[in-house]
């Protein structure tokens, strides 16, 4: 088969999951599938999978907002309001269950307010420590994850130590191909468009893991091994709490930048560290997930973020960051000026994109993008 | 309707309020000179365990109690511009903006502060402080001690008991290490001792205004609650609650109120709109309305303090305060504010500020109408950043909730 159709086929499945509604997913779904939601990357989603469940990711979809202002004040960041409204609009009750993370005030705060729905048969709230660098933080995670999986293993189904294993392994490789991928686009991005790879990424949180695992090994395996130069595009860093839209990363390369590396939500958080096989799985996960660290809402020290985006910066080679934030995020903006002026005092040009709903912005993130890569090109 | 600001104001002076004025003034004396006194100075979340240092001998600071003080005398709008203009966004919590503010340009009700010695954050109140507490201590090249207690959704867990139970271990230890001095446990069993007669004195306080008429009203709990918040742990505010309760249970026996009128009883919800106090307390003081009690102040009137064992007590305590637990606590909460103070209703401010607080407070006001059969008012405000508010339209909000209170309850 021809390259280039075999790619497209491959792309086109992606985007069928990708760029649907929540409802038209799940209709896609078989009939003894358990999709059971969560929203961020501080849920180990090997639990759930393990426990014979699917772990459906709400990123925020575009919605009509016309029942959540008499729930929510109205500065709370477009992913919740969102997802909120979603919920009472009825597009998320084929969720068997919800899995929230202790993170932020608002999401904390959502969590009881969706429970008082009671929409959604399951709820979980899984306390995160918020301490990442202290030594009582393990054994309490530890515990946490213990009982998270307690709870699946009552609602949902057993969860025995060879499909535990059997699940973070699963987990590791897709971490494994995304990187790869980032990677390649690092090199040559024109084969996977930005809008492709928003779309492959996303799909990874929504659709059976074992077929989106067969799909990024045959994406893979069909991309040329070597990818066009791209000496005539701006490296660039992106950085912020946004999962993967379609519309940032095309603006970004019709404005003639690519973006070599994020420690966005969807990214580069979710992939950059994997579960160790060799050793017990839940002290495992519980490694990996205190490891896990950029998430601005988690503390491993004062100078802990500023440090480790100016090392991941740097490595990267990229030659200016983009912050692209929810408005509302408190926990972003108060690091902001900081990593900004630590940035620039290393001669890295920032740009800060502050967003209320993804699918409204792009006209005005366009002109913003165009003139900060037109900056920093050497042409 | 009548026109409040044409009344004489029916207001009745708090005569413990000129000690008060002294014991907060040698405070912040205090905190200001702090080497005059040979001490160190810690910044501390409001709801952060303080005993340890008053049992070390270190003097707290809390820059929301300051930041309230800002916004009381007006000056917290300047302070947040200051902190917006090196590039904090004008969404963030008004409280932290302030103290930016007051930390870039050295202004404030105090002038310029000293810079403190280490920072001690507790996240029991919010996520904010993790995140103001990481930049000041950049700012000010100092270390800070994270105290990290976990939400508390419905019940507390084992382990999440003794997490917070060894993290109090560890800050004694962080607090030796910045000392270079031992930890006297005897010293902090009198701290604690002291801690647990003010919190004591203070609960009596708050529930006196249980009996009619109320003897006092939330709005000058929310100016009495400084030494709870600054100086609990210490005998000068065992004296000053002793003295102030002495005068509350006075008017009680002598049937005085707050207010020269009491027809109306209401709850207030979350933290006061600081600079616009006096105003709403004499628009209600005018209509007869009473705030008879409060979710903000009673935060830390801690309900669960085992006294028998002052370190796990207090981690325990520390840990399950009012903002760190869930909306089914809060509901129960409130509802019960209203059976037991007998009250007509409740008034909510939500608050840009403070999200913990306001999240949920939609919910809140129709379960607690629902159980209580009581109305609820909801009021948009911030805590100290005037640009926010709207006073003529909250007035009028108000006035009319009075009338409808007044429309349901014939009796009154």
């Amino acid at each position: 088969m021809d390259k280039k159709i075999a790619l497209a086929k491959m792309l086109k499945e992606f985007e069928t999951i990708a760029s649907k509604g929540y409802r038209e997913i799940a209709s896609t779904f078989s009939k003894d599938c358990i999709p059971i939601g969560f929203f961020c990357p501080y849920v180990p989603e090997e639990l759930i999978h393990a426990a014979g469940a699917l772990p459906f990711r709400l990123m925020g979809t575009p919605i009509k907002m016309s029942h959540v202002q008499a729930h929510l004040p109205p500065n709370c960041c477009h992913l919740v309001k969102s997802s909120f409204e979603s919920l009472l609009q009825g597009e998320l009750d084929f969720l068997k269950g919800i899995i929230f993370s202790h993170t932020c005030d608002t999401m904390q705060g959502l969590a009881d307010i969706w429970a008082l729905q009671k929409r959604i048969p399951l709820q979980f709230n899984l306390m995160m420590p918020s301490h990442l660098d202290s030594e009582f933080s393990p054994p309490f995670l530890k515990a946490e994850i213990e009982r998270f999986k307690s709870f699946l293993e009552s609602h949902v189904g057993k969860i025995s130590l060879s499909s535990l294993k059997g699940s973070i392994q699963l987990f590791n490789r897709i971490r494994e191909k995304q990187r790869e991928i980032y990677n390649y686009r690092a090199k040559g991005h024109q084969i996977i468009s930005g809008i492709a790879f928003a779309r492959i990424m996303r799909a990874g949180y929504l659709m059976d893991r074992e077929r989106y695992h067969e799909l990024l090994n045959d994406l893979l395996n069909w991309l040329p091994e070597e990818p066009e130069s791209n000496d005539h595009l701006v490296p660039l860093y992106l950085a912020g709490n946004m999962t993967h839209s379609d519309s940032y990363f095309s603006l970004i390369e019709e404005a003639g930048a690519v973006v070599v590396q994020d420690d966005i939500c969807s990214g580069s958080r979710f992939f950059r560290l994997m579960v160790p096989e060799d050793t017990n799985p839940i002290e495992g996960l519980t490694g990996r997930y205190l490891a896990s660290y950029m998430c601005p809402t988690k503390y491993k020290g004062a100078l802990a973020h500023i440090e480790t985006l100016l090392r991941e910066v740097q490595h990267s080679n990229a030659k200016g960051v983009i912050f692209l934030f929810y408005k509302y995020c408190e926990s972003h903006f108060f690091d902001y000026p900081d990593l900004k002026q630590a940035l620039e005092s290393q001669g890295i040009p920032t740009l800060l994109l502050e967003v209320e709903d993804p699918s409204y912005s792009t006209e005005q993130l366009k002109i913003r993008i165009q003139a900060f890569v037109e900056m920093l090109s050497p042409f | 309707m009548e026109d409040f600001k044409s009344n004489e104001n029916p207001y009745r002076k708090i005569n413990s309020t000129s000690a008060y004025r002294r014991l907060m003034m040698a405070y912040y004396f205090m905190v200001k000179h702090p080497n005059w006194f040979g001490k160190k100075v810690a910044w501390i979340t409001s709801g952060g365990p303080v005993e340890p240092l008053y049992a070390m001998g270190v003097l707290p600071f809390y820059p929301e109690n300051y930041g309230a003080m800002c916004g009381a005398s007006r000056m917290s709008v300047s302070l947040c511009e200051a902190a917006e203009h090196k590039g904090y966004s004008h969404d963030l919590c008004s409280y932290a903006l302030t103290d930016i503010g007051s930390s870039l340009t050295g202004r404030g009700p105090l002038g310029k502060l000293p810079k403190p010695d280490f920072l001690i954050c507790g996240n029991n109140i919010c996520g904010t402080v993790i995140k103001w507490y990481e930049l000041q201590a950049r700012a000010f090249d100092v270390p800070l001690f994270f105290f990290d207690t976990p939400f508390i959704h419905e019940e507390m867990q084992d382990h999440t008991l003794r997490y917070v139970q060894n993290q109090i271990k560890a800050y004694i230890a962080f607090l030796e290490k910045q000392l270079r001095r031992p930890f006297s446990e005897k010293r902090f069993e009198q701290v604690c001792l002291n801690s647990f007669e003010t919190i004591t004195l203070w609960k009596e306080i708050l529930d006196l205004p249980r009996h009619h008429p109320a003897p006092l009203a939330a709005f000058d709990a929310f100016i009495h609650m400084a030494p709870i918040v600054t100086l609990r742990g210490t005998r000068w505010a065992i004296y000053y609650y002793r003295k102030l309760k002495r005068e509350m249970e006075e008017r009680v026996k002598r049937g005085v109120g707050a207010f020269a009128r009491e027809e109306i009883r209401l709850i207030w919800d979350n933290i006061p709109i600081w600079y616009d106090i006096r105003n709403l307390s004499k628009l209600l003081s005018s209509q007869g309305a009473v705030l008879v009690a409060d979710t903000y102040t009673s935060a830390w009137a801690m309900d669960d303090l085992d006294q028998t064992q002052p370190l796990n007590g207090l981690a325990k305590a520390y840990a399950m305060i009012h903002l760190n637990r869930g909306l089914e606590y809060k509901i129960k909460k409130i509802a019960n504010l209203v059976e037991q103070y007998g009250a007509h209703g409740f008034v909510m401010h939500s608050n840009r500020s403070c999200k913990p607080y306001s999240l949920g407070q939609l919910d809140l006001k129709r379960e607690v109408t629902r159980l209580t059969g009581k109305p609820g008012l909801m009021i948009e405000a911030d805590h100290t950043d005037s640009r926010s508010y709207a006073p003529k339209q909250v007035e009028k909000q108000i006035q009319l909730f009075l009338d409808i209170i007044r429309t349901k309850d014939k009796a009154i």
